[in-house]
Parts: structure tokens; C-alpha cells; sequence
């Protein structure tokens, strides 16, 4: 039985794209038959962060109004042959698309695939309507600023209200340090005024900026973020993977660094 | 059925349609038959009665009240005029006893703070909850949520959004919250605001989580024209 999992947030710029590359890439290299739907209609990039955007010949919103196949439509990653992607249209708008048009789409997907990611769209308009219609399952992505946050709860409450069966939470960038100064809002901030399942907790790496530039997902790299997505995708298999340890120790020049700032 | 004697019910009890031009010992002999026959569909039911149709003398009634409890096991409780205003009158009766029961419960209700609602669950940003009685949530406010009551709030879990009780306009309304952390209260007419986000230092947001971390229950009253957030203790909203 095939997974349906939205991956939103409300706010633009949190990361829900890179999680979505991260997510499906991480779940491809578990041998998992996955595809990835960009419904960010009009300004779609999934495309670009896994670096198959000179591929693209047909988009989502030519499948839904019957101008090519679906197989034709999916692009196949060139490192996992078992992740798809279905780019969406970067000239039309987000009401090419109607939320029972999606469903109908995922229904036809669900035969050949384990995991079907949705990357939605920020904001809680007709995209977001359109990403979380035949979804069983959503990620809340956000990062640990109050704005962020309070996007993710609006996004909480009209999932809940929209009845989506599960929801859990991806923290995305959080940086240690500063969390131990007191500067950041902690992980157990976020989760308590969110109060829902925590999945994983990103920390703010600046691999993530190199691999998107790269188009190369950053998950199996040796980065604490690729690690941290790794996690993320065992988790969503089922597997019960600790927390780990995002403190990394500072070197002898972070030492010094510490040491100066202070003055 | 006979057309002599029509038998029909209503609410509060029965209504005897006689045929004015059939003598009354031939009726009394019909009713009696009639009563018989539904014995046990009335088994020992208690009820008003009311005679239509024919003008009755206070003895003839007494006859037919007899008969009527001679065959069968039907308690007469009283014998109603027979006017069609009667049911009217019945219904009125019967609606003032409610009534009187209502406004004995609603009196009740009154002195503990009116009617209340209960909720479950988290209100969560642009989610609005809004009742004309009082509001008791068993869940959080976040921030962006509002909460609006025309009576008292009680919210058992964190307010870090807005509520306003006393929506109609009623200042001596109170808002309760075990972690109370608005940032809007209004109580009737009077609204305040959260203190603004302090250019803080390094340590202070620090402290500020030892705080929140072991909240005190408190409550939101008007005193003197402010809103005043009070630790809950034991006889503070009387006054």
C-alpha cells in the first residue's frame, strides 16, 4: 500500500522543497519506489534542486488536461532509477488544477509506487488545497522563528480541520549554538506550542545551500543535515531512530572564536 | 366506533365528543362500551377529561366519571371546560410549570456564572472559537487564535493568543488560564495588550523559559478600569 505524504508549511522559504528532495531521495537509496509531485504551480523549482530541470518536456498540468500520458510526464532521476519526479507547469497558475483532478492523479499513481511526495506550495490558497487533497499523511516543515511557527499552526489547524490523518513535524534549521545562548527558540519551544509529533530536527548546514546550487540531493552525504534526513526517511519506514546529537564540538579556532566574542 | 362518542386525546387528556341529540342514559351506556373495549390500552393511566358536544349537568358528569371508572382503571384526575380554548389553557399550564422549573435551574446556572460550554482540543492560528455563554477549553490558545465569550473564559491549558470575554458588553467577566501568556485580553469594554517584545539580552529569554516552564494558574478581572492578571487564589474573583 502506497503512502501519500504532503510536505508543507505555510511559509515560503523554510525548506519545504529541499526536505521534499531530501525526503524522496532518502527514501529512494531504501530501495523504495517513490515520485515526487511539484505542485507549485507557476514557480516550480523541485525541478532545479534535484537538478533535472533540462529534462522536462511535459508537466503535471498537461497530464490532468489529458495532453500526454502520465509516464510521459514523469522524469526519472539520473542517479535512483527508482525516483520520479512530475514537474509541474512554470506558465500557468495554481487553478490549472482542481483539488478532485489531483486525487484522480494519485489514485493512478498509487499502482506503481511506494511513496508519493507532494512539495506544496507556501501560502493556503488554491495550491495548498490542491497538494493536501489526496494526501493521507503531511509534514509540517518550519524553522525555529516565531513567524515561521505561527504559519506551521495555521497550516496544523486547517489540516486538522481538513482531516488529514496524520501530521508530524520537521524542524529545519536550527542552530545550536545559538539556542544555547538563549538566541533561538528551542526544539522543545517549537514542538510545545505546536503540539504535534516531532519527525526530525534539521540543523542549519551550509551543505544544504552547496547541494541545492549542485542539484544533488544532499541525503547519504556525510553532513549532519544529510544524516538528519537519512533519520527522517527511516523514521517514516517505521524504524525507531533516536534523536541524534546535533552539538557538534567546536574546533580549536571555534574556541578561540568563543572566547573572542565574548570580550 | 359509534358517532355517538367520539373519544379523543390530547396532550394532557381526553376529550369526550357527545352527540347532542342521543339521550344520556343511552350515552352513558356507549361510553361505558367504549371505555371497556380500550381497557388496556389505557391500563391505569391518570388524566384531565372534557366533555364536548352536549351541555351536562354537574350530576350527569358525575355519571359518566362513574361509568368511565367502572370500566376501566383510568384515574380522573379533573374535568376541564370544555371550550376549545381548553387545550389552549392546558398547554399554558402545563408550559408555566416548565417554566418555573427552567427559571429555578437558570437561577442556579446564574449564580454560577450562567451557562458554559466545553471544548476540547488546540485553537490554532486563525482558528476563532465564539459562544454567547462561557467558554471552558481543554486545550491551547495559540498565538493568532482568539477565543471570544459573551460570558467567562476558562482555558485550561496555554493563552498565547487573544480572548475576549465578556463580549456583550459585560465588564465584571473574568478570564482564567493556566499558562497566561496573551496577547490580547479584552474584558466588555476593556481591552489591554501584551507588554512589547523588551530588546532582550542574551539571558533574559533564558530566564523567561524558567518562568513559563512553571507557570501559575491566573486569572483576568477588571479592577478599576484595567485588566489585571492575578495569580488564582482561593476568593479572588469575589468581590
Amino acid at each position: 500500500m502506497s503512502e501519500v505524504i504532503v510536505v508543507t508549511s505555510g511559509k515560503g522559504g523554510v525548506g519545504k522543497t529541499t526536505t521534499t528532495a531530501n525526503v524522496g531521495a532518502g527514501l529512494a537509496m531504501l530501495n523504495k519506489k517513490v515520485v515526487m509531485i511539484d505542485t507549485d504551480i507557476g514557480l516550480r523549482n523541485l525541478d532545479v534542486v534535484l537538478g533535472l530541470e533540462n529534462r522536462i518536456v511535459y508537466n503535471l498540468v498537461d497530464v490532468v488536461e489529458g495532453k500526454c500520458r502520465l509516464k510521459q510526464a514523469l522524469i526519472k532521476h539520473k542517479k535512483y532509477p527508482e525516483l520520479c519526479l512530475l514537474p509541474s507547469a512554470q506558465t500557468r497558475d495554481k487553478d490549472a488544477v482542481t483539488p478532485e483532478q489531483m486525487k484522480e492523479l494519485i489514485e493512478e499513481l498509487k499502482a506503481d509506487f511506494d511513496y508519493i511526495i507532494l512539495d506544496c506550495p507556501a501560502g493556503i490558497e488554491q495550491g495548498f488545497k490542491n497538494a493536501i487533497a489526496g494526501a493521507d499523511r503531511a509534514l509540517v516543515v518550519t524553522t525555529p522563528e516565531v513567524s515561521a511557527i505561527r504559519d506551521a499552526d495555521r497550516i496544523v489547524g486547517l489540516l486538522e480541520a481538513n482531516e488529514m490523518k496524520q501530521i508530524d513535524l520537521i524542524i529545519n534549521r536550527i542552530r545550536m549554538d545559538m539556542v544555547k545562548r538563549g538566541d533561538m527558540l528551542t526544539v522543545n519551544d517549537v514542538c510545545d506550542i505546536l503540539s504535534i509529533h516531532l519527525l526530525g530536527v534539521i540543523p542549519d548546514d551550509e551543505q544544504v545551500v552547496v547541494s541545492t546550487n549542485q542539484g544533488e540531493p544532499l541525503v547519504g552525504t556525510n553532513s549532519l543535515a544529510g544524516h538528519a534526513y537519512q533519520n527522517i526517511c527511516k523514521r517514516l519506514e517505521g524504524e525507531d531512530i533516536p534523536f541524534m546529537d546535533l552539538d557538534v564540538k567546536k574546533g580549536m579556532l571555534g574556541v578561540l572564536k568563543g572566547l573572542f566574542k565574548k570580550n | 366506533m359509534s358517532n355517538e362518542v367520539v373519544i379523543k386525546s390530547n396532550r394532557s387528556g381526553l376529550r369526550l365528543i357527545l352527540d347532542n341529540e342521543t339521550p344520556f342514559p343511552e350515552l352513558l351506556k356507549i361510553i361505558g362500551e367504549e371505555f371497556r373495549q380500550r381497557e388496556s390500552f389505557f391500563k391505569n393511566a391518570s388524566m384531565a377529561i372534557s366533555f364536548e358536544g352536549k351541555e351536562l349537568s354537574v350530576e350527569e358528569e358525575k355519571k359518566i366519571m362513574d361509568v368511565i371508572t367502572e370500566n376501566s382503571s383510568i384515574q380522573i384526575v379533573c374535568i376541564m371546560d370544555k371550550d376549545s380554548d381548553m387545550e389552549e389553557r392546558m398547554r399554558l399550564q402545563a408550559e408555566a410549570v416548565r417554566d418555573y422549573v427552567l427559571q429555578e435551574n437558570l437561577a442556579v446556572l446564574e449564580s454560577m456564572g450562567g451557562p458554559a460550554d466545553f471544548y476540547t482540543g488546540n485553537l490554532r492560528s486563525g482558528q476563532v472559537l465564539e459562544s454567547p455563554s462561557s467558554i471552558t477549553l481543554i486545550g491551547d490558545v495559540n498565538p493568532g487564535a482568539k477565543i471570544i465569550s459573551q460570558g467567562n473564559i476558562v482555558v485550561l491549558g496555554s493563552l498565547r493568543g487573544n480572548a475576549f470575554a465578556g463580549a456583550a458588553g459585560d465588564s465584571s467577566c473574568f478570564i482564567f488560564s493556566l499558562d497566561m501568556r496573551p496577547l490580547q485580553l479584552q474584558i466588555g469594554e476593556y481591552i489591554a495588550k501584551s507588554p512589547d517584545r523588551e530588546k532582550r539580552g542574551r539571558r533574559l529569554l533564558k530566564k523567561e523559559k524558567n518562568t513559563a516552564s512553571s507557570y501559575t494558574p491566573q486569572v483576568a478581572v477588571i479592577r478599576e478600569g484595567n485588566i489585571c492578571i492575578e495569580p488564582m487564589t482561593k476568593g479572588c474573583l469575589d468581590r
